[in-house]
């Protein structure tokens, strides 16, 4: 069923179509979230709240971007919200890696070639990448996080963030700068 | 450094974000996950109304994110508070010093306006006042007047609907 029509009949109260809206975006929605916080249960929340939020808000929603847009910017408001008020009191519970991280050619690449302990897991790379990452601010964590983990457009983040595309391009190019200093030992410069 | 080599810099920097991809919830999450919302929404609909602050959050996000400043920000509490304690102080200063230079700007203008003018012919509120044979200092003019009446309606025996009462015992 088209996404229009799912949004319709959620508009006048229908569950199951609203379920099934659920069910489209719940992926993308929870790993933006989680990479945010780096913390699953936290995640699991702030996901459901968005959802909830989002079905109450929907009489409001006009059609002016698509749901799928205006969802996510929900869901980036209460993640950066729920971040301000948890501000230095960071907790990770990091989800686990997946079989295939092992062998993504990539990764193995950068383990075996750049780092100087060698015997470095990934799992410590993982943490070592988090705490990286939660040392930037909200919004230019949220902007690596939506484009170099979860592959999102320059226009659609500017969409999503409600900025304009040279902030989005600003944003990435400092994060990035901040990110390759505080994991210089894994990511030199070429 | 022109694009393509600050872009360059970066290939590690993003194959090494790919490790967070691989990051993945406890198997059969999301088996759960849209249920989990759906229930959450039909209990708070038959829980009935929702709380202002929910209410809010949807109608009015800005308020809810103006809110929050200070519940994150204790400082801004302080700042607030003192910048509105400093904007009533100095509506107060102000008004008392406007109060002050209208009334010594009267003052100055009866005594230099020429007598007969417009001006001097004005009464001023302390020369009524002097002028009150009540001996009652008014700063206006008065409302009504002072001058005391004799009866509600008019002085009495001045009418001859009215007499006055004799309780003297009647000699027949």
């Amino acid at each position: 069923m088209l996404e229009g029509d799912l949004v319709k009949r959620a508009r006048k109260g229908d569950l199951d179509a609203y379920d099934e809206l659920v069910k489209r975006y719940q992926e993308r929605i929870y790993a933006t979230v989680y990479h945010m916080t780096s913390n699953h249960e936290d995640a699991n929340d702030i996901a459901q709240e968005a959802f909830i939020k989002a079905f109450q808000a929907l009489k409001s929603f006009r059609g002016g971007s698509s749901f799928y847009t205006w969802l996510y910017r929900i869901a980036v408001n209460k993640t950066i919200n729920f971040l301000k008020q948890r501000r230095n009191k960071n907790h990770f519970s990091l989800n686990d890696l997946d079989f295939n991280a092992e062998h993504d050619p990539d990764l193995v690449a950068l383990i075996s070639d750049k780092t100087p302990h060698r015997e470095i897991g990934l799992s410590e790379l993982q943490k070592k990448l988090n705490e990286a990452l939660m040392q930037l601010s909200e919004p230019h964590r949220m902007v690596v996080v939506l484009h170099d983990v979860q592959g999102q457009s320059h226009e659609e983040i500017a969409e999503i963030m409600d900025c304009n595309i040279g902030t989005v391009r600003s944003r990435l190019f400092y994060a990035r700068q901040q990110l390759q200093g505080y994991l210089a030992e894994y990511a030199k410069p070429a | 450094m022109n694009e393509k080599q600050k872009q360059n810099n970066f290939e590690d920097l993003k194959q090494l974000l790919k490790l967070k991809r691989h990051e993945i919830p406890p198997p059969g999450y999301f088996n759960n996950f849209s249920g989990q919302v759906v229930s959450r929404i039909r209990a708070g609909e038959a829980g009935g109304a929702r709380t202002f602050m929910e209410r809010l959050e949807v109608e009015a996000p800005w308020a809810v994110s103006f809110l929050r400043i200070f519940e994150t920000r204790p400082g801004v509490i302080g700042a607030f508070a003192t910048s509105v304690c400093l904007l009533l102080v100095s509506v107060v200063v102000f008004s008392e010093r406007a109060d002050k230079a209208a009334k010594a700007q009267l003052a100055i203008s009866e005594a230099t306006a020429p007598v007969g003018s417009p001006m001097a012919s004005m009464t001023s509120p302390t020369f009524v006042a002097a002028s009150d044979s009540t001996g009652i200092v008014a700063s206006t003019n008065p409302v009504t007047s002072l001058q005391p009446v004799a009866t509600l309606f008019g002085q009495p025996g001045s009418s001859s609907l009215f007499q006055q009462a004799n309780f003297a015992p009647a000699s027949h």
